[in-house]
């Protein structure tokens, strides 16, 4: 059974059908997609169901990782930091082993196609290395929030972006002025993947057992990478201010790590130490294939929070809502795209804040559900795969055919 | 788009279309800079946020219908200028030149009576973004009155928006394409009129849709269904 076939008992033969006849117009081309990491992080997982997908739809994609020593990743991890405003310090020396680090990688690469899809900063100088010719069109695609970044980078990241066709980001509100075009593509979540598919009752209770969680009192749940941008000591003072009146609540901060964030170990510490000895809180570092694990905890939990400070999209939000959950996110980046206050969760700005809003979705049992079943539908109408691989199939049409307005193909 | 003599009538090729979302890196943080924006953007930026913002309305959660009169609601806290703007139906003037003149006119007298300009606070500013609408067919060609009440049943709220609201646009406010086919067909007088009388601005696409099935069901003769159309 073709995976096409497979995503049509979720999303309907209609939409799989529309897809089939847009990827039609763009006459198979060559698509490469290069990132960091194969394994961990929310663009490894986009690119693992993109690909075959794209080839299903007659396109010719791969999939090539830039790689590097570790020092490298220590760079690309402030360059993350920098480029979503946290205070850096970066020396030329940073730099120039980006730089060549690129220039090995564009040497190695198999880079030749209609389309490279570079994500995130880490490959970004790749067109600076690449023969002429090689590649139709480069565009950059930045998963983060990039309106308020370090100057520094930003300037270094400046130059390499002039040398793109085009670029992406998940908001506007992500984007700052450059002079190529700024597409808009918020990402999705894969239904039938390991992290998001439908797992049986066994394996669900077996899972919270294993982790020691009690499958029988109420359990919140937080889901993301150790970084302090998702603010998990935040989760645990809302745990201890609604713990008074709900002493039967229990916590779990799943975070998963991954090859290029080598900061993620450090924050697990300070977040193991704050939390403390409270048999009721768990601290889990999940290794980052860990998928069906963080399924079975978020269709588990009673409320999902995601209680970041600065966010990219906010997949964790998106898996939530497709399990039914009603989500207490801060209001940062994609999260306020997915968290409509009383349809599918609360948008917060303080563990006060997410400590009241959990009382309230605990106190009105039929209110949670409701938003639950909104924010299923809600993931099923506009963040779903098939929404952003049909974004694609749009942008490229769209840069094929110059012109504004409407256009009929 | 789906022309042909009276007996002659091609069947109805039902479209999709998606947005491409262009930002334009520009945002605007007070009642000052809005008015600064619809004065200068292109039309391409006043299109998506007047009228193609109806393609991103989910659950009905919005009041207004479209993106400026809600930053003014929710962003700048000024509710009379969201009710105002909330009221501007751009489908009423024949081209965008029409929609921006009456925009600086109301933004205008709003800020002549204020003492102090609204500003919204961080985070809520309104980026200003354009697109680019691609249309393609769906391979799905309709050849009945009754074929195309059952298809706008099912079919996605983006072709409902292509057939109605772009048509619209398309047709300087003066029809939709389902009824310009109907009307083609003929015997369809009653039904051609009432879904050019929907106030379709108001609704959501999924209202929108209850409200063309509601028409089609009290409308639509089922001994008419029979008219000729070619293969």
């Amino acid at each position: 059974m073709k995976l096409l076939d497979r995503y049509e008992e979720v999303v309907g033969h209609q939409e799989v059908e529309r897809l089939r006849r847009l990827a039609d117009r763009l006459g198979g081309k060559r698509i490469v997609h290069v990132n960091s990491t194969r394994i961990g992080g929310g663009v490894a997982e986009i690119l693992r169901w993109m690909i075959p997908l794209l080839n299903e739809l007659g396109l010719d994609a791969h999939w090539e990782v830039i790689s590097g020593p570790a020092e490298f990743y220590r760079v690309t991890k402030s360059f993350h930091n920098g480029l979503q405003g946290l205070p850096v310090t970066l020396k030329k020396s940073d730099f120039d082993l980006h730089y060549e680090v690129n220039r090995e990688n564009a040497g190695r690469l198999n880079l030749e196609a209609d389309v490279v899809f570079v994500h995130d900063p880490q490959p970004i100088c790749l067109p600076q290395f690449t023969p002429a010719g090689q590649v139709g069109r480069w565009i950059w695609r930045c998963h983060v929030d990039a309106s308020r970044p370090d100057r520094t980078l930003w300037k270094y990241l400046e130059r390499a972006i002039a040398r793109y066709q085009a670029t992406i980001f998940s908001l506007a509100a992500f984007t700052r002025p450059l002079a190529c075009p700024m597409f808009l593509i918020p990402p999705s979540i894969d239904p039938l993947s390991d992290k998001n598919c439908p797992i049986p009752e066994a394996e669900r209770l077996e899972t919270l057992t294993r982790l020691g969680i009690d499958p029988q009192r109420p359990l919140l749940l937080q889901v993301s990478r150790f970084d302090r941008f998702k603010d998990p000591i935040g989760v645990i003072k809302a745990y201890h201010l609604l713990k008074p009146y709900h002493p039967e609540m229990q916590l779990a901060l799943a975070g998963g790590t991954a090859d290029d964030d080598p900061e993620g170990e450090e924050v697990l510490r300070e977040v193991t130490g704050y939390a403390g000895d409270d048999k009721d809180l768990k601290v889990l570092s999940l290794p980052p294939d860990a998928h069906r694990t963080i399924n079975a905890l978020q269709r588990s939990a009673i409320v999902v929070l995601q209680k970041s400070l600065r966010e990219g999209f906010g997949l964790t939000v998106t898996e939530a809502l497709w399990k039914g959950k009603p989500v207490i996110g801060g209001a940062c980046g994609g999260i306020t795209l997915q968290v409509h206050n009383y349809h599918t969760g609360f948008l917060v700005h303080s563990p006060a804040g997410a400590a009241y809003r959990i009382r309230y979705l605990l106190r009105y049992a039929e209110k949670r559900q409701r938003m639950g079943r909104v924010g299923h539908e809600f993931v099923r109408e506009h963040f779903l795969f098939t929404r952003q691989l049909r974004d694609y199939l749009v942008m490229l049409l769209c840069m094929d055919h110059c012109g504004d307005g409407v256009l009929v193909v | 788009m789906n022309g042909g003599a009276m007996n002659e009538v091609e069947p109805f090729r039902l479209l999709d279309c998606s947005l491409a979302r262009r930002a334009t890196g520009r945002a605007c943080c007070n009642l000052r800079e809005l008015l600064e924006a619809v004065r200068s953007v292109p039309d391409s930026v006043l299109e998506h946020h007047m009228m193609r913002c109806a393609l991103e309305d989910h659950f009905e959660l919005y009041e207004f219908p479209n993106d400026l009169a809600r930053w003014c609601w929710d962003g700048l806290g000024d509710h009379v200028l969201g009710e105002q703007i909330g009221l501007v139906d751009p489908y009423k003037h024949p081209s965008i030149a029409g929609v921006r003149a009456t925009l600086v006119n109301l933004i205008e007298e709003r800020l002549w009576g204020l003492e102090r300009v609204p500003w919204c606070r961080s985070g809520l500013e309104l980026h200003l973004v354009e697109s680019l609408l691609i249309a393609y067919d769906t391979g799905e060609h309709i050849r009945t009155p009754a074929a195309l009440a059952e298809a706008i049943e099912r079919l996605p709220l983006r072709s409902l928006f292509f057939h109605v609201h772009e048509a619209r646009r398309r047709t300087a406010g003066h029809s939709d394409d389902f009824s310009a086919w109907l009307e083609q067909l003929g015997e369809y007088e009653v039904l051609v009129e009432k879904l050019r009388a929907v106030d379709f601005y108001f609704l959501n696409l999924s209202q929108l849709r209850q409200e063309l099935i509601d028409i089609f069901r009290q409308n639509l003769v089922t001994s008419a269904a029979a008219a000729k159309v070619t293969p």
